[in-house]
């Protein structure tokens, strides 16, 4: 509570210093220039974009939009992107202007060498550092599993971002856990974004304009996790002119169209991409394989409209889905569905509003039908949404974004329905829950000096948990003491939290810079999975009376380099996160037990999480890449495991390397490679066995005292770009993953060697030693 | 679930395009060894039994290893107590001690100056109705597995635990169920095992004119969660992403469980 008071007071104090920047010197007039940019080949709006004149700068927002005020005179408007040539115009300012910039792609010149002013998009002078943003390019140039691009797969190679390991979906971001990750498609929350145990995830790389992952240290118009943020756009639609692209790979086929509705004024795109090997399942004349069911695919649709000057409409929805079944005995499916609805609005050349509407839905059934056992198993989660956010381009000393959100989440946790009445199973309906999260956010990005940047901000939330519902008393050892009947509507508790966010970004000199942050973090959604391989079928619960939200409180420091100049860029980061109310499970608890009262299988403690991070990447040239090192410690203290003392979390990896390059040959080929080394999770092992009804038990002592074997492997890819014609291009991509074989351990069991009876064995489970694949790509 | 770890198993099996098995060495660190008792009430003669042994270490063989020298007495809930006679090295047992539907058990045993007590209340007896064995196909592969089948009563918790015997081998897998969602119901479970043709110590499958046997055991609810929780962390092949001890119902730092059951068997020769 001291921390609280403290920031409102630093808080107030840089309110009133606000108001006397605000207050413009008498004078010299000052207009506004402000406007779009757009890649001129597609229409596309270019997130992230560089608009300078005059020692001023800003970057364009989500949507592409920028504003810039200065004193009256002319300047050179300096617009830049990268992957996109820069652009240099005259600007005669004597009045407000409205200009639509746009931009050409980079050429390549005869040799193939890339010709791009911008050769970092790391300015030195942007306030926002420690940000990683990938663009479309970026996902392209790293060989992938299965021959398919992945952006969370891509995201995983930067420091900081750790994979769950081979078979499993999921990612740590600087030892969180993998629920503690907010994942945005076009502003809607994605609840698993996975697709077959994690090989795949739900995003089709083809489709994705720009990918921006906070680290923790998220500004204040985002919040809900503990640990991250990927905040994924999608393209719009190329608005000059039709496409058609696809390829096919040894999984999966895809497809992708895209044009204007009115040219230049609307465009819609929508991208399908689906697995096809249950399609050779089908042809096989043994009933036992034909009817087996093993697909996913995903569907993205998209439109937007150019209501006028002011104005811009969008709608996207994503349907995504995985099936898998056995014969008739067994099935399990599980999918997402998201649809948007935005409004963009300027109010005035400074002020721009982005309303948004947002549905999202994830859900999970199982279905059993084996002799008279046959029953179905459904769970959901459903959030109605409603966002307002507002960029305030106030001076070119201060950006203000201010908004309001409202989420109304539904969760079916579970109903179980016999399949037939012949069934030997009842009904049973797990009550619904419902809850309300509100929150309202003020943040400023305020050029205090030339060299000093000060972002500020506060999110302040208020998590409502609604009834119909009954809620618990429970004991210590998780006994229910008494029941508390809610009715529809009644509030049973509210959390309100503050959420205070404050980053100082200070500039050396013209080539490096230095940040130091603080971010406070609310969780008030729970992913309750406790099994090794993160489950379709794990719960998402909201907290309760019982469970309280989860809290991060994260510092952070950073030093930003670039070098020889701006081919290479250094970082370093270091945090330290210290975690409240974090879940985990009593011995022997039952997470797929069907009861309302969930939180009797529950435990709470607190995590601790530091480590430093270095990425060195060279960003020009024929050959690009990066390499980046994680040192870092995660750690749990729960009271009722490992003896109420500190122990590893299973995430926790001291060593994290990821090393990745790209060489382009020449116009017709470009190879890549990366390796990644990461030390093994944190596990427990046993320290004895004995018998029990004559088969052998294992002992354990302490919890995650031990360590897997260290994970290593290398993949290789190469791309061959065939005929290009004028109106078609096409492409082989080539690729091997964990090329010299490393049998990387999955899980390590323990089991009654099978030579001798009387000993026991250590076996390991490694999931893919070489895969090699190819794929064809084409666009037209 | 156990229908859902099954299908999630299955799902790996299926995916898995190149994945390898092997041994490996790990070195373990040696620990205490605390004491395992194992104590068994039935409703039927002959069958009172504690065993009592220690832990061993990772690298020690897998034979049974008992305690001698233990004091062991059993309780009703009438106040008379039995002490328990050692049979063989720690098997203690009494010939005549019979358990009853409804009534409350204690257990104690003093051993290595350490003394653990557990209760365990016997309930009520669920018929086993009948036990058959049924083909099931699974890609192509037909195996003969052993259902049983009877009435759960209504309006109460009942768990049950199933053993099952192969020409007088006890299958080592852990058949334990409740009726959450079976209430009242008429339930066939199947009491479904694989046999792993690599390794020479499993259990074959059955085949024409095997003899199977089936115990089944109306168990309370504390042995059902030490089995339960055996089953998903202790077993050194769970899923379970913290392995962990089972949750016994024995008071003083033992491992192991007390369990009063009601016990029925039947015989049956596989088609």
């Amino acid at each position: 509570m001291k921390m609280n008071k403290a920031y409102l007071l630093l808080f107030l104090g840089l309110l009133t210093g606000f108001h006397t920047y605000a207050q413009q010197p008498s004078g010299s007039a000052h207009y506004t220039i402000s406007g779009t940019v757009t890649a001129q080949k597609s229409g596309e709006t270019l997130i992230g974009a560089t608009v300078r004149a005059a020692g001023a700068g800003t970057v364009t927002n989500e949507y592409g939009f920028f504003s810039i005020t200065l004193p009256q005179g002319t300047y050179q408007l300096q617009v830049s992107a990268i992957g996109m040539q820069s652009h240099e115009e005259k600007v005669t300012l004597d009045r407000s202007i409205r200009m639509n910039v746009t931009l050409r792609d980079e050429t390549l010149s005869l040799e193939g060498v890339t010709i791009s002013s911008s050769r970092t998009d790391r300015s030195i002078t942007n306030p926002l550092m420690g940000v990683n943003k990938l663009s479309a390019a970026d996902i392209k140039n790293v060989p992938a599993l299965l021959g398919e691009r992945d952006v969370l797969k891509t995201i995983q190679l930067l420091p900081g971002i750790k994979s769950a390991g081979d078979g499993n979906s999921g990612f740590y971001v600087r030892g969180g856990a993998s629920d503690q990750n907010l994942i945005l498609l076009d502003d809607a929350p994605v609840y698993n974004a996975s697709h077959l145990l994690g090989f795949f995830s739900t995003f089709n790389a083809d489709a994705v304009k720009n990918i921006t992952v906070y680290k923790g240290d998220m500004p204040a118009q985002y919040g809900g996790r503990l640990s991250s943020v990927e905040d994924i756009r999608m393209n719009d639609g190329n608005n000059q002119q039709y496409h058609v692209s696809g390829g096919i790979g040894l999984i999966s086929a895809k497809l992708s169209v895209e044009g204007p509705i009115q040219q230049g004024k609307s465009s819609f795109l929508v991208t399908a991409r689906r697995t096809y090997a249950d399609l050779f399942l089908k042809l096989s004349p043994d009933s036992s394989i034909n009817n087996n069911k093993l697909y996913f695919y995903d569907l993205n649709a998209k439109m937007n409209y150019i209501l006028g000057d002011k104005d811009r409409l969008y709608f996207s929805g994503y349907f995504g889905r995985d099936v898998l079944g056995v014969q008739r005995t067994f099935g399990l499916d599980w999918g997402n569905e998201t649809g948007t609805l935005r409004w963009n609005h300027l109010y005035n050349d400074k002020l721009f509003s982005n309303t948004s509407l947002i549905f999202s839905n994830y859900n999970y059934n199982i279905s059993v039908a084996s002799g008279a056992n046959n029953f179905n198993i459904f769970s959901q989660i459903r959030d109605w949404h409603i966002k307002e956010e507002f960029d305030w381009y106030l001076s070119n000393r201060h950006q203000i974004r201010f908004g309001l959100n409202s989420i109304y989440h539904v969760m079916r946790p579970g109903e179980v329905k016999p399949g037939s009445a012949t069934s030997n199973f009842n009904a049973d309906l797990l009550e619904n829950r419902f809850s309300w999260e509100n929150a309202a956010y003020f943040s400023d990005v305020w050029k205090a000096s030339k060299r000093l940047n000060i972002t500020y901000g506060l999110r302040f939330t208020a998590f409502s948990i609604l009834g119909k519902g009954d809620f618990f008393h429970l004991d210590d050892a998780g006994n229910i003491l008494d029941t508390l009947h809610y009715n529809s509507g009644q509030f049973v508790k509210t959390y309100f939290n503050p959420e205070p966010r404050l980053a100082f970004s200070y500039q050396l000199n013209a080539t490096s810079s230095v940040k130091v942050s603080y971010a406070r973090n609310v969780q008030n959604l729970h992913l309750i999975s406790n099994s090794t391989a993160s489950n379709p079928t794990d719960k998402w619960v909201a907290s309760t009376n019982i469970i309280r939200p989860e809290i991060a409180d994260q510092f952070s420091a950073g030093y930003y380099k670039n070098l020889w100049d701006d081919t290479y860029e250094l970082t370093v980061e270091a945090y330290y996160k210290r975690m409240q109310n974090q879940i985990d499970y009593r011995n022997g608890a039952d997470v797929f037990i069907n009861t309302n009262a969930i939180e009797t299988e529950l435990l709470f403690g607190k995590g601790r999480a530091y480590g430093i991070e270095w990425l060195f990447k060279k960003t020009a040239g024929k050959f690009t890449g990066w390499l980046s090192y994680t040192l870092s410690k995660t750690q749990l203290q729960v009271n009722g495991i490992n003896q109420d003392q500190w122990y590893n979390a299973r995430q926790d990896r001291t060593h994290d390397i990821s090393i990745v390059g790209t060489y382009k040959l020449n116009k017709k080929w470009s190879f890549s490679a990366d390796w990644v080394f990461y030390t093994g999770d944190a596990v427990t092992f046993p320290s004895g066995k004995y018998l029990i009804d004559g088969q052998v038990v294992y002992y354990y002592t302490k919890r995650n005292d031990y360590r897997m074997p260290a994970y290593h492997r290398l993949d290789i890819g190469a791309t061959l770009q065939l005929r290009q014609k004028k109106k078609f291009s096409s492409d082989l991509v080539f690729s091997i993953y964990n090329v010299y074989g490393r049998e990387n351990a999955y899980t390590i069991t323990f089991e009654q060697s099978k030579d001798d009876p009387d000993r026991t064995d250590a076996v390991q489970t490694a999931l893919f030693k070489f895969i090699p694949s190819v794929s064809y790509d084409f666009k037209f | 679930m156990k229908y859902i770890q099954l299908g999630c198993l299955l799902f790996l099996a299926i995916s898995l395009l190149s994945a390898c098995q092997k041994v490996i060495h790990l070195d373990l660190k040696p620990s205490d060894q605390p004491y395992v008792i194992e104590g068994i009430v039935t409703d039927q003669p002959g069958t009172c039994r504690v065993l009592i042994s220690r832990t061993k270490q990772f690298a020690d063989d897998n034979s049974f290893q008992g305690v001698s020298g233990a004091e062991v007495t059993l309780a009703d809930d009438a106040g008379d107590t039995v002490r328990l006679v050692e049979r063989g090295a720690g098997v203690y047992t009494d010939s005549m001690f019979i358990g009853a539907t409804g009534h409350r058990y204690a257990l104690q045993v003093t051993v290595g100056g350490k003394r653990f007590t557990a209760s365990s209340t016997m309930p009520s007896k669920v018929t086993l109705d009948s036990a058959y064995i049924a083909e099931e196909d699974f890609f192509g592969d037909a195996t003969k597995q052993l259902n049983v089948m009877y009435q759960d009563p209504a309006g109460q918790p009942d768990y049950y635990k199933f053993v099952e015997f192969v020409n007088g081998v006890q299958v080592q897998q852990l058949f334990v169920g409740d009726d959450q969602l079976t209430d009242g119901k008429e339930v066939t479970s199947t009491l479904r095992y694989f046999d792993d043709k690599d390794n020479k110590n499993d259990v074959p499958k059955i085949k024409t004119g095997d003899t199977i046997k089936v115990n089944m055991e109306c168990i309370d609810a504390a042995v059902y969660k030490y089995w339960s929780s055996l089953e998903s962390s202790a077993t050194g092949s769970s899923q379970s992403a913290s392995p962990a001890n089972p949750v016994t119902n024995i008071a003083g730092g033992a491992l192991g469980y007390f369990s009063a059951y009601t016990l029925q068997q039947k015989v049956i020769i596989a088609p």
